[in-house]
């Protein structure tokens, strides 16, 4: 128990040394720039954490981070790599703020759950496909599910700028594309005057749910079983190509909640530039890197994703308070994405030669138990 | 146990940051309040400084308005740039205007919901968006301009030209999102160019980004494989496609921004927008203590928006004779612009 702690303890040191060097290096761009790092990192923290709205704001952008990134730990868990979390949430989205508009007078403790599974249901649909195309035909999932974001994207643009377009934007020649507001019945609770919504306590407790469903329930053990190693599980009888389309299958619906919560808590419409990013904010990339720096385990996501949204977050108000070029932010957000997932190589290592030690002793133990007694 | 040690270190270091940054800051703002207070405007932007398009035309202006002011004495200015995503950019403006400035800018029409929403929560702060022309009176907000520019202006005049100047008599049009100033521009263009030759062929290609400068350049190629030998675009991912005209010797009219440093062997000219026109009004006013209500629109009979013709690019003269003949007529009434939608 006391060496698994500590076990614990390094596997975080990796990550956070990792940041950190990412962080120096970007105090280097900093100083180039001709701005103060230490300035410029003052107001990246006093953004993040400074006051309660500060707070406020990076919970509400760690709340997509971790639905997408509970999803992955359940992919990732049994081996199936998701990179289609923005197409999951854009689909889940779309038919969440649908059912919502198109009945706008039911109670909100109805529309709400109801919203919620219709998204659930349409980002597992979503990421269902790649899984029976990998599945049944062996098609690479890395590739479908980068090409069923495209094709998401395409269905928003065409929705959002024709049959669900606001009518007032409808008539306007600006056209935003962008859906009319829901009824105020259906947005999710706040916590006055922040933006904080109920989705970020969702996002918690799914994320304990998550943790039971992969170590403590048959299904959960039957995904990893199928992610260690595939071969074993189908000579003891697990059918593989099920858990696996179901690993995607789930992975999809978390994006898919994850889109209907932006909605529902944080614009109360759907709003997009055109592209996939200017909807999900990047979560459907970014809930990757918060699944991997949790160590893809759901309750490691709940940190990881806190501080990766106090990232975003403090560094837009980085880039308020000091004025630093947004591709500087961008290159930021880059560097600790790179070294954190780098480093994931380097802990492996450790691990492995750590477990290579200990088997070593256990078998010199091993021998010298079974040795003879001389004399 | 090495480890554990390194990781307390670092926690101190990073602990020591925020002692340190706090410390610093509260030394630095002091002498700040202690100096005459400047007219202080923020301003929001969905894409970079230097985009060469819609971002760039504001900060532009912003720049000559400090000048023309008095310098940072007397205005300051900051920006938030490439804030495309909307919650972000709510996030942003929001926190200007508790910061207290004078102006809050939300450069792009797709902010209109947010600032709907944030604006009454500070009835002393003045806010403006654009483009547009819903200054949200009829909602009961009073603190609220709104900007527009009539880019179906100067895009009849780039057709006119691009009409004279094409031989094949087919034109290529890149745009972003069939939305805002990028729609006028692009229907006062076709407009423009059907006016001089009924005979010639307008392609429009809306590639559904403002961003994707990769596609823009797709656009363009198949516009040129398709027999245009003029094309022109407009909002920030034209850059793309200004590169294949460049590579094609195909001809480019630009809009928002002077974009002849792109590609000054073919870029024709381009309507450039001087949002001075609309901000200088709405500083007067705000120092007047009117915060919001106005509508202001750049034209090409205000100053605006302008015609510059790329001084290194070889414009036979009866074509330039042609626009400003053109320029003229707007100005004067003769010849309407006519746009779908509004």
């Amino acid at each position: 128990m006391k060496t698994q702690w500590r076990e614990r303890i390094t596997d975080l040191f990796y990550p956070l040394a990792a940041a950190s060097l990412a962080f120096v290096l970007g105090a280097v761009v900093l100083a180039l720039l001709g701005v103060s790092p230490l300035d410029a990192y003052a107001a990246l923290l006093k953004g993040a954490f400074g006051s309660r709205n500060a707070f406020a704001e990076t919970l509400v952008k760690a709340t997509p981070l971790l639905l997408v990134g509970l999803g992955i730990c359940i992919a990732f868990r049994g081996q199936v790599i998701n990179i289609g979390g923005e197409g999951q949430m854009i689909v889940g989205a779309l038919l969440a703020t649908a059912l919502g508009l198109a009945f706008p007078d039911w109670p909100g403790w109805v529309m709400i759950p109801l919203a919620m599974l219709v998204a659930m249901f349409g980002g597992a649909v979503w990421g269902g496909i790649p899984g029976v195309l990998k599945a049944y035909y062996n098609v690479n999932e890395i590739l479908s599910t980068i090409m069923m974001n495209a094709i998401a994207v395409q269905l928003m643009n065409y929705l959002l700028r024709g049959p669900m377009i606001d009518p007032v934007q409808a008539q306007r020649a600006s056209q935003i594309p962008q859906t009319a507001a829901l009824s105020a019945a259906y947005r999710l609770p706040r916590w006055v005057p922040t933006r904080l919504h109920l989705g970020a306590l969702i996002a918690v407790v799914l994320a304990l749910l998550v943790y039971f469903l992969l170590w403590r329930t048959g299904w959960g053990y039957r995904i990893r079983a199928v992610g260690y190693n595939p071969h074993a599980s189908r000579y003891a009888g697990i059918p593989v190509k099920r858990y696996t389309v179901l690993a995607l299958v789930l992975s999809g619906a978390f994006a898919g909640l994850a889109g209907m919560i932006q909605v529902y808590g944080v614009n109360y419409r759907m709003i997009t530039d055109g592209s996939a990013t200017g909807f999900t904010g990047g979560a459907g990339f970014n809930g990757i890197v918060a699944a991997l720096l949790g160590q893809l385990h759901p309750l490691g996501t709940i940190p990881a994703s806190v501080l990766f949204g106090a990232l975003l977050v403090g560094a837009n108000a980085m880039q308020r308070a000091v004025q630093v070029p947004s591709a500087l932010v961008t290159a930021l957000n880059g560097l600790v994405v790179v070294f954190v997932v780098s480093s994931e190589y380097f802990r492996r290592r450790a691990q492995k030669r750590r477990l290579l030690r200990a088997t070593e002793r256990a078998a010199a133990q091993a021998v010298r138990e079974a040795s003879p007694p001389r004399g | 146990m090495r480890r554990s040690i390194l990781l307390l270190l670092v926690l101190a270091l990073a602990a020591g940051l925020v002692a340190c940054g706090g410390g610093q800051e509260a030394a630095t703002q002091a002498p700040a309040e202690e100096a005459a207070k400047p007219f202080r405007i923020a301003v929001v932007m969905p894409s970079a400084i230097n985009d060469m398009a819609f971002s760039q035309s504001m900060y532009d202006a912003l720049v000559k308005l400090q000048k023309e002011m008095g310098g940072p004495e007397k205005m300051e200015f900051v920006y938030s740039e490439n804030m495309y995503v909307v919650d972000d950019a709510a996030a942003a403006i929001r926190d200007y205007a508790s910061q207290g400035y004078d102006l809050v800018i939300a450069h792009g029409s797709q902010y209109g919901s947010s600032l709907q929403e944030i604006a009454p929560d500070f009835p002393e702060t003045s806010f403006a968006w654009g483009t547009t022309v819903d200054t949200f009176k009829e909602q009961g907000i009073h603190n609220v301009f709104a900007y527009e520019a009539r880019a179906e202006q100067g895009g009849y005049v780039n057709g006119v030209m691009a009409a004279l100047l094409s031989k094949s008599g087919v034109i290529g049009v890149v745009g972003p999102i069939e939305t805002g100033d990028a729609k006028l521009y692009i229907d006062g263009f076709k407009t423009g160019v059907l006016a001089t030759n009924p005979d010639a062929q307008v392609n429009i290609n809306y590639i559904g980004s403002f961003s994707d400068v990769a596609l823009a350049a797709e656009a363009a190629k198949t516009h040129i494989e398709a027999g245009a030998d003029v094309l022109t675009g407009t909002a920030q991912m034209v850059v793309g496609a200004i590169g294949v005209a460049k590579d094609n010797g195909v001809l480019w009219f630009g809009t928002q921004a002077d974009q002849s440093s792109l590609a000054p062997e073919i870029v024709v000219a381009n309507q450039v927008y001087d949002w001075t026109v609309a901000l200088k009004p709405m500083v007067e006013n705000i120092q007047k203590g009117v915060l919001g209500g106005e509508a202001y629109s750049l034209t090409l009979a205000n100053g605006g928006l302008t015609i510059q013709y790329n001084p290194q690019f070889d414009l036979p003269e009866d074509v330039k004779a042609a626009a400003e003949q053109t320029i003229q007529g707007i100005i004067d009434g003769s010849i309407q612009v006519p746009v779908g939608g509004e």
